[in-house]
């Protein structure tokens, strides 16, 4: 062990050498600190890793950015979008849908053929980057991004550890940044910010999705329908990591539940990768816990979930968060995975429409399904949604290269698009639009507009946002 | 009774981190190979898994028909070439960077072939299935089988080594190569003869932890560290020692887990670290290590 701890030091290497950016103190002593943050052995496998890979993601930067001589001064006539996304790793779930969305996109009339701000047109061109689910590579990308490809705007999304570091580059370099699929709150959060007093404005940022007010209007109207039909009592549990996102949750959703009148059982900050869950199911079971709350990494979910039918834990509804949105993890855990509930950010059957082509969600949820054979998934609307918002900002400046303006029309952009109607002024914190969810619960597939496969999630509450059509019952997951 | 439910689950708990450890605790303890690429074997073990067995017709269940031969020639293999290769440079740093590379490459190629999804080995019904003789305590089958195997192959590795002819080989290669050269045995062969056996269990180790939990690319880290303490806790060079050790670990993050969730993972770490600084040689230590 001791070996290879020594290993790590030397290791760590290769994968800084590629963000140092020559001639600037200052970077140098970024790239340092983000070095030594945290050398493990994990993070000395992502760095050889990221060494690795680099070599391919230089060569895939090359072919969209570098073509055209640079001397680190851009053309006036393209507008430059970054777009950063966990493609790789951990988080790859999350990315399944970007090769089709940046085709779509790029298809566009906006993207293909350019558009025209303050009187003159400009090309746009669109720079799509991996963090490979690393926030230390993430923060390196978004300002090699800024600093040498000099990008007009940069989208990010897809879990805090992507969206933080790179909305904090963009901050911190002064470029536009939009970003989504992260709880605005801990969104807020990262950029320094008290999302309980949510006041001070990150003037560069902006970002949608949603925070623990949505969650809880999500999961508790299904609560008190599953309560009404089985008399369950009044109590819930809550699997609550000690991470950034569990943290979050326990200090933020409980208190939504409670003023609603469910106690809390908190099944207490356990770490992680943690291989058994016996204690924590025998205190809710011992505490007659009916409804049940979590947000942990979804290997972890997999286990507890598994040993929860062992031991007969058998709440009336499981309103899971963070896991459960794919369906890889409903394949995963099999008839396990009947009528779980969740959250779903975006599903293919309210009647909204691209405001790039006007194409409706259904439609682009099958054209996917068509193309890549894959069910489609939450993130394919957030995602698509990134480059709408980004030309309703661009449309609304004078001057594209102007960062500051652009900035400014991202924190104001109110339209409706793929994700429905998003107002930035609007939201609980400045730059920040509201996506209303709605509770869906993954049931065996049936065809509803497109392709069945094995499991599909199915509408079951619109409590938040009507817009989205029911289209099954509401069933216990236990009955 | 939920004490007694604890120590029962940590029992259950410490026959799969037994079962993880035994392909490395017998790597160790033969060729003094630290196999880091240890957990990334048991992962690909279970694609492997996804990949063929849904083709044989075989239930899940009985999937290790297919993965522990192909692991077993893979074993033997790997040992014949890669393995013996930065042996024969004899610096102990070659062959635990060979097998940090494998780790790192395994990682990735998983990835490109089978992107970051979760898989599971999908048993049916069978998951859920346990022993409840009262409503605090109960006991998975998947659990208890998995304990039951960790002991049985234990205790028929242990009588290989004390009582068959290639047993014996091993042990007296693991003692003194050069000894063992000299009265004709073929140490290369042996060691490969290990290997096979090593892999073996891994691949039955992997598709264990792919019934009881989810796997990824990258998850094969996260259980090498508990088999490594595993194998550290029970002694070095021991098999029973092995599966003390794995039982030592998971009782302790049981208790850990029942005073506080938060301390689980904690409570196996401090007694490891506690072995190691009272008994540094583990429980069980036969000798020292090679």
């Amino acid at each position: 062990m001791l070996a290879g701890g020594g290993l790590a030091v030397g290791a760590a290497g290769p994968a800084g050498r590629l963000t140092i950016d020559r001639g600037s103190v200052m970077d140098e002593t970024r790239v340092r600190q983000l070095r030594e943050r945290r050398v493990d052995r994990r993070t000395m496998l992502k760095g050889i890793g990221a060494g690795a890979l680099a070599v391919g993601a230089a060569q895939a930067a090359a072919e969209v950015g570098f073509t055209k001589p640079a001397f680190g001064v851009t053309s006036t006539q393209t507008i430059k979008i970054g777009y950063v996304s966990p493609k790789t790793g951990a988080f790859a779930d999350f990315s399944i849908s970007d090769s089709f969305v940046l085709k779509k996109v790029r298809s566009s009339s906006a993207y293909a053929k350019g558009i025209k701000v303050g009187g003159k047109h400009y090309g746009i061109e669109i720079i799509p980057v991996d963090t490979q689910s690393d926030p230390n590579r993430a923060a390196q990308l978004a300002q090699q991004l800024i600093q040498q490809q000099k990008v007009d705007m940069i989208l990010t999304t897809s879990t805090p550890e992507t969206t933080n570091p790179v909305a904090g580059a963009a901050q911190q370099f002064q470029a536009p940044c939009l970003a989504t699929v992260v709880p605005w709150e801990s969104w807020y959060a990262g950029l320094g910010g008290n999302p309980g007093a949510p006041t001070k404005n990150f003037t560069y940022n902006a970002m949608f999705f949603f925070g623990m007010k949505e969650f809880a209007g999500t999961f508790l109207p299904m609560w008190k329908r599953v309560e009404n039909e089985t008399h369950a009592s009044k109590v819930f549990g809550g699997m609550f990591p000690n991470d950034a996102d569990g943290n979050a949750f326990r200090a933020g959703f409980p208190p939504f539940a409670e003023a609603a009148g469910y106690k809390f059982i908190d099944g207490g900050a356990y770490t992680d990768g943690t291989t058994d869950y016996s204690s924590m199911i025998e205190q809710f079971k011992a505490n007659g816990c009916e409804f049940f709350v979590n947000c942990p990494i979804p290997p972890d979910f997999n286990t507890f979930w598994k040993q929860a039918e062992q031991a007969a834990f058998k709440p009336r509804l499981a309103t899971v968060a963070k896991v459960m949105l794919f369906p890889s993890d409903a394949k995963a855990l099999g008839s396990l995975s009947n009528n779980i509930a969740t959250d779903a950010w975006w599903t293919p059957y309210p009647k909204y429409h691209s405001s790039l082509t006007g194409e409706v969600a259904s439609s682009l949820a099958s054209e996917f399904e068509q193309q890549t054979g894959n069910e489609w998934v939450d993130s394919l609307g957030s995602s698509y949604s990134l480059f709408e918002v980004a030309i309703e900002a661009l449309k609304a400046s004078d001057d594209p290269h102007d960062h500051a303006q652009v900035a400014n029309a991202l924190q104001h952009v109110n339209y409706s698009g793929i994700s429905g109607p998003l107002d930035f002024a609007a939201g609980p914190a400045p730059g920040v639009g509201i996506v209303k969810p709605v509770g869906v619960q993954w049931k065996p597939g049936k065809k509803l507009y497109g392709k069945k496969f094995p499991w599909q999630e199915f509408v079951v509450d619109n409590s938040l946002n009507k817009d989205v059509p029911v289209n099954a019952d509401l069933v216990p997951t236990n009955p | 009774m939920t004490w007694l439910n604890a120590i029962l689950q940590g029992i259950l708990l410490g026959g799969f981190y037994a079962l993880f450890a035994t392909g490395l605790s017998l790597l160790f303890g033969v060729m003094g190979i630290i196999n880091l690429a240890h957990g990334d074997f048991a992962v690909i073990a279970g694609y492997v898994a996804v990949v063929l067995v849904p083709s044989t017709h075989l239930p899940m269940v009985w999937g290790f028909l297919v993965v522990v031969p192909i692991f077993a020639l893979g074993g033997y293999i790997l040992q014949r070439t890669l393995f013996q290769a930065a042996l024969s440079r004899g610096d102990p740093l070659t062959i635990l960077l060979v097998t940090f590379g494998l780790s790192v490459i395994t990682e990735n190629a998983l990835l490109q072939a089978f992107t970051a999804n979760g898989q599971s080995l999908d048993i049916g019904g069978l998951i859920a299935d346990s022993i409840n003789p009262n409503n605090v305590i109960s006991i998975s089958d998947v659990s208890l089988a998995v304990l039951i195997v960790a002991v049985v192959l234990l205790a028929a590795l242990q009588l290989m080594l004390s009582r068959t002819s290639t047993g014996r080989q091993i042990r007296a290669v693991a003692d003194d190569r050069e000894a063992a050269e000299l009265v004709g045995i073929n140490h290369r062969h042996v060691f490969g003869i290990a290997a096979a056996i090593a892999l073996a269990t891994v691949a039955l180790a992997g598709l264990a932890s792919g019934m009881i939990t989810e796997f990824a690319p990258t998850t094969g880290t996260s259980n090498l560290l508990f088999a490594f303490e595993a194998v550290v806790i029970g002694g070095i060079g021991s098999l029973w020692g092995t599966l003390v050790g794995g039982i030592v670990l998971g009782v302790a993050q049981q208790i850990g887990a029942q005073i506080n969730p938060a301390y689980q993972i904690l409570a196996g770490h401090v007694v490891f670290l506690a072995v190691l600084a009272f008994r540094s040689r583990g429980l069980f230590a036969v000798r020292e290590a090679a």
